[in-house]
This record gives structure tokens, sequence and C-alpha cells, in this order.
């Protein structure tokens, strides 16, 4: 039984440690957590001097939800948080996290690569790369 | 139609200069509005699609169809593809 679904679009960064304290005071009865963490990665040819991440704030929170209601409804779980950044970011910087909790594993680890994959092509983000020679906007392959 | 609200994201909001625009609006349709913003100036044929698909939103929601009905929308958003994660 779902707990929780809890999902922001924001600019500031996320707290690691107080999303899992809280997860746990709601999710007495799952035995697993999956997190994924997506962070800004320096290239490979250039060096990153930061990200741009744009959004369309308001359709951005409404797509998230909707996955996370349809992995809701495809697994069994307890509790499902997606907090995504948007503005400028710097090498390691947090940009994605979720967070997926139910009894088992299995469904934890399913729910957070089917929401992931959701998240690249699906959700009105813009990445922009810009490092000392090139600045780019991604293009997820 | 009447007035809408058009929003501009990413590579479609640096080739057209704007966030957003208030417009007068005849067009019923997507595939309607991006030919009647063409007639607004060059800068708008990037919503033509040829280097990079353009996806739209009416209202906050996403039309895969240009065929799509505009009838009585009060907000749309051009973007190309997304790239989050």
């Amino acid at each position: 039984m779902l707990n929780k679904i809890i999902v922001a679009v924001q600019k500031g960064d996320f707290d690691l440690d107080y999303e899992l304290e809280t997860l746990k005071l709601k999710t007495e009865k799952a035995g697993a957590v999956v997190i994924f963490v997506g962070k800004v990665r320096d290239l490979e040819d250039d060096n990153l001097r930061y990200l741009e991440i744009e959004s369309f704030e308001d359709l951005a929170k409404n797509q998230i939800k909707e996955i996370c209601d349809d992995a809701a409804n495809k697994w069994d779980l307890e509790f499902i948080l997606v907090k995504h950044r948007f503005g400028r970011l710097k090498i390691n910087d947090n940009i994605v996290l979720v967070i997926t909790s139910s009894k088992h594993r299995k469904n934890a680890y399913e729910a957070s690569e089917f929401i992931m994959e959701y998240l690249k092509n699906n959700v009105p983000f813009w990445k922009k790369e810009v490092a000392d020679k090139t600045q780019k906007w991604v293009e997820n392959s | 139609m009447g007035k809408v609200k058009l929003k501009y994201f990413s590579r479609i909001r640096e080739t057209i200069g704007k966030t957003s625009e208030l417009v007068e609006i005849k067009s019923t349709n997507i595939q309607d509005l991006i030919e009647e913003l063409q007639a607004m100036g060059e800068q708008y044929s990037v919503l033509k699609g040829r280097d990079f698909a353009v996806y739209s939103a009416v209202d906050q929601s996403i039309v895969t169809d240009v065929k799509t009905s505009i009838e009585g929308a009060t907000e749309i958003a051009f973007f190309p593809p997304m790239t989050g994660g």
C-alpha cells in the first residue's frame, strides 16, 4: 500500500539524510529503499564550467506526478520521492533524486529505473553544457 | 481565436529571442499556428522542426499531433526534445 508520493521541481539542493529519515517514519513495513542520485559530471574532451538546467516547472511537476502514479500502479510500493533541480549547477552538484521504497527490493529497483528512464526524455527539462571551448544543449540518445 | 500566451524554451527561446509573448492568433491548430507565426518573422521558422523535433504543450498538456485543436487555449508552449534526469 503506497503511503506517499512526494514530487518537487526546485532550484535548491536536496538533503538526502533528511529525506531518508522522513521516509523511514512513513514506511515501517518496507524493507527496501532504493536511492538514485543524478549529478553533474565533467566532460570527456573539455572542461565544464557549469550546467544550466532550464525547466517548464508546472508541466514538469505534473509529468513527474503522472509517472509516479504509473509506477505506483505497476509495482507494490510504499513510498516514492522525486526531486529534480533546475538552474546553474557545477560539477558534482546534485541534479535529481529518486527514492523508491517497497517491502522487498525488486519492486523498488524496477520502479526507480522506470521513473528515471521516463525523466530522461519525457519531462520538460533542458540541459546546456557551458565549457571552456564550447557551449551546447545536451541531446539525449 | 483571440490572444494566447506563447512560451518558448531552450534552443527555441534562444532563436526566437523571447521567453514568452501575448499574441493575437487566427489559427485553430498547432500546424496552422506555426505557419501563422512564421509570417511574423524568419526566427519563427525554428518551429518547423527542420533541425530538431519541436514539441508543444497546450494549456500544460503535451501534444503529439500538430493537428490538435488549440481553440479556447490560453497558453501554448514550444520546446525541443527534453533532456531531464
